[in-house]
């Protein structure tokens, strides 16, 4: 079904970087294209792959694949692969093996109301979820999005955000900032205290929340506060990988890897794990 | 019984060696390990009758750096090039039982669960394994507690120390009938006996610990544990079942290759995160992963113990610690007193 190239898992091929968007003042988004042209490989939302430079490989979430023509990542500027991958330009080829993890539960989601639960780069990975959502809009129910980041420039993908997602049907977008700022009307303080704030009712919806350690951990104990079940509570973690399948070792939550048993996990499967993440 | 004198084991290597590179455990200057078998190392003192050398052939399948892929770059233009698969044929002669564990706990982690790994795997797929049963544990030596039968070593041959009679030759895999038929000019038909095997000197009782650390991960016993260990590493760059490596790249101008390498889950680089996280900040939690992973964590995945008792850590560690120790402690733990 893909390029996979499963013979040999950990070398990659090569893509062609088509366009790059800058989202925020450190977060870039690279569409990613086989050269010449054509899908590198199927994505499921919530999936990741490995992107190379020389200088060495990190692993992505996709944050999107439109149809069967690219990929989309999107990128914050951190790190050593990262600041190389902020200075390439359109034209660059860059190193991809993938698909890599388990993805959201897209298929068990479905006829539930959806509430997505994000902080920062966090948007990231559940854009490919909240998109598929959209796509196959009938499928779903309410949505709902609560995005924070630390100030307004820190919003991803803003375009979507402000425009195009609050226009979409039975859905509702909450935005919110760290701190006050004098051209900022929206909410302002953190993520888990806002969803307190608007507390969903957990009553058919599934949660999905990702972002920084920190908020994850709150914003899973406000949804429990809420009322919200552990199977209803997912969200998606991440740890420096080198392999992507599981054998290198370093992602090990307990006896899980998040490159391979995960990254997706529910609350039920992840009070099974160590309290490691 | 096919037997193999004693006087004709060197004659049988070089025999082997015409096909395949043999690994055999020898003496250096300053330690022993697995070999290549030949001129430049065979003038060094075969080690037979050793027990586990102090170096293991984990290296021969998964080598302690191996190139993976070359890669070449030039303005926006990024090609891979050759990629470095090694099908060529190795034999290893005189594994031990805990070593040839240490080669199953391979297996299961770059053939099994998902992805097969094509580096590991060109060199599994192109070695046999010749092993040579213990029948007198060393004082560091603990393999049964970890589930390792020392006499029936998990190869595809095993060599049986018979005394002066010589080796017994007892083959056990279609991969050893092959090399058996190939050597077969120096084996002999003879009726010999296996010594009896002694009793360990080490007493360790594994029994249940695997089930106990699942309730153990926030017990103050790995704060009081980890106290000596320094995380230098040697522990886990000694072990022959420790697996998890780094991959890193070596570039002069424009061309270079991308090459792995044993890492160590001791040095806080192993998980520290380009944002400035890192899940296992001190020595501590790396001290408890490593222990974990050995003890519980594996087992969970794979049904058995990540640890082979082959006891080298134990003779490594700068500041004694003690996976034996370890255990017992873990035992000695009061489990019905709620943390």
């Amino acid at each position: 079904m893909s390029n996979c190239n499963c013979e040999q898992p950990l070398v990659p091929h090569i893509v062609e970087v088509i366009n790059i968007v800058e989202e925020t003042p450190d977060v870039k988004s690279f569409y990613v294209r086989n050269v010449g042209g054509g899908l590198p490989y199927q994505v499921m939302p919530g999936q990741c792959s490995m992107l190379s430079l020389p200088v060495g490989e990190g692993m992505f979430s996709c944050t999107w694949q439109e149809g069967q023509e690219y990929q989309q990542y999107a990128i914050k500027r951190v790190g050593l692969l990262t600041e190389e991958l902020h200075r390439i330009e359109v034209g660059q080829k860059l190193g991809l093996r993938g698909p890599y993890g388990n993805g959201f539960p897209v298929e068990a989601s479905k006829g539930k109301d959806m509430l997505f639960i994000a902080g920062g780069i966090g948007l990231a990975p559940l854009r490919s979820f909240i998109k598929y959502c959209f796509k196959n809009r009938a499928d779903y129910g309410k949505i709902t999005i609560i995005y924070g980041s630390r100030s307004y420039n820190d919003l991803c993908f803003k375009n979507e955000l402000f425009e195009e997602w609050p226009k979409e049907p039975d859905t509702e977008v909450y935005i919110t900032i760290d701190n006050p700022e004098e051209a900022w009307n929206g909410h302002v303080g953190f993520v888990p205290a806002y969803v307190e704030e608007l507390a969903p009712d957990p009553a058919g919806k599934v949660s999905v929340t990702c972002g920084p350690p920190i908020m994850i951990k709150f914003a899973l104990q406000s949804l429990q506060k809420l009322g919200f079940k552990d199977e209803q509570i997912i969200t998606t973690l991440e740890m420096r990988m080198k392999c992507g399948i599981g054998k290198c070792g370093r992602c090990n939550i307990g006896s899980q890897y998040i490159c391979l048993d995960g990254p997706v996990f529910d609350l039920t499967q992840l009070k099974q794990l160590p309290q490691e993440w | 019984m096919k037997v193999l004198s004693k006087d004709k084991v060197t004659a049988l290597l070089d025999k082997i060696a015409q096909q395949a590179a043999v690994f055999v455990p020898m003496a250096n200057e300053n330690g022993s390990g697995f070999y290549p078998w030949n001129d430049e190392h065979k003038t060094r003192p075969l080690l037979l009758n050793a027990l586990n050398v102090y170096t293991s052939p984990k290296y021969v399948l998964f080598p302690q750096t191996e190139r993976m892929y070359d890669l070449k770059q030039q303005g926006q233009d990024l090609s891979i090039g050759q990629t470095h698969e090694d099908g060529s044929k190795r034999v290893i002669f005189g594994v031990r039982a805990c070593d040839a564990r240490a080669i199953r706990c391979l297996d299961d982690v770059f053939l099994t669960r998902g992805f097969v790994d094509s580096f590991y795997q060109a060199r599994r797929d192109n070695v046999t394994l010749i092993g040579n049963a213990c029948y007198a544990p060393g004082v560091n030596c603990f393999c049964e507690a970890m589930g390792v039968a020392m006499t029936e070593p998990e190869t595809d041959i095993i060599l049986r120390d018979a005394g002066d009679e010589g080796y017994i030759w007892e083959v056990k895999t279609e991969p050893g009938e092959k090399l058996t038929q190939a050597v077969a000019e120096f084996l002999s038909d003879k009726e010999l006996k296996a010594p009896e095997a002694k009793a360990f000197q080490t007493q360790v009782d594994y029994a249940g610990v695997a089930e106990k650390l699942k309730g153990m991960f926030d017990d103050p016993i790995w704060e009081r544990m980890s106290q000596p260990c320094v995380n230098c590493g040697a522990c886990t760059y000694i072990c022959p079942s420790c697996h998890c490596f780094d991959i890193q790249v070596k570039m002069w101008g424009d061309q270079g290759y991308r090459f792995r390498c044993w890492d160590s889950c001791m040095y806080a680089e192993y998980t520290a995160e380009a944002g400035g996280g890192n899940p296992r900040p001190t020595g501590v939690e790396r001290f408890r992963n490593r222990f974990l992973h050995k003890l519980q964590f594996f087992n969970e995945r794979y049904g058995y113990a990540l640890c082979t008792g082959c006891g080298r850590c134990t003779i490594v560690c700068p500041t004694g610690v003690r996976i034996t120790d370890i255990i017992k402690e873990i035992k000695e733990v009061d489990s019905s007193v709620e943390l």
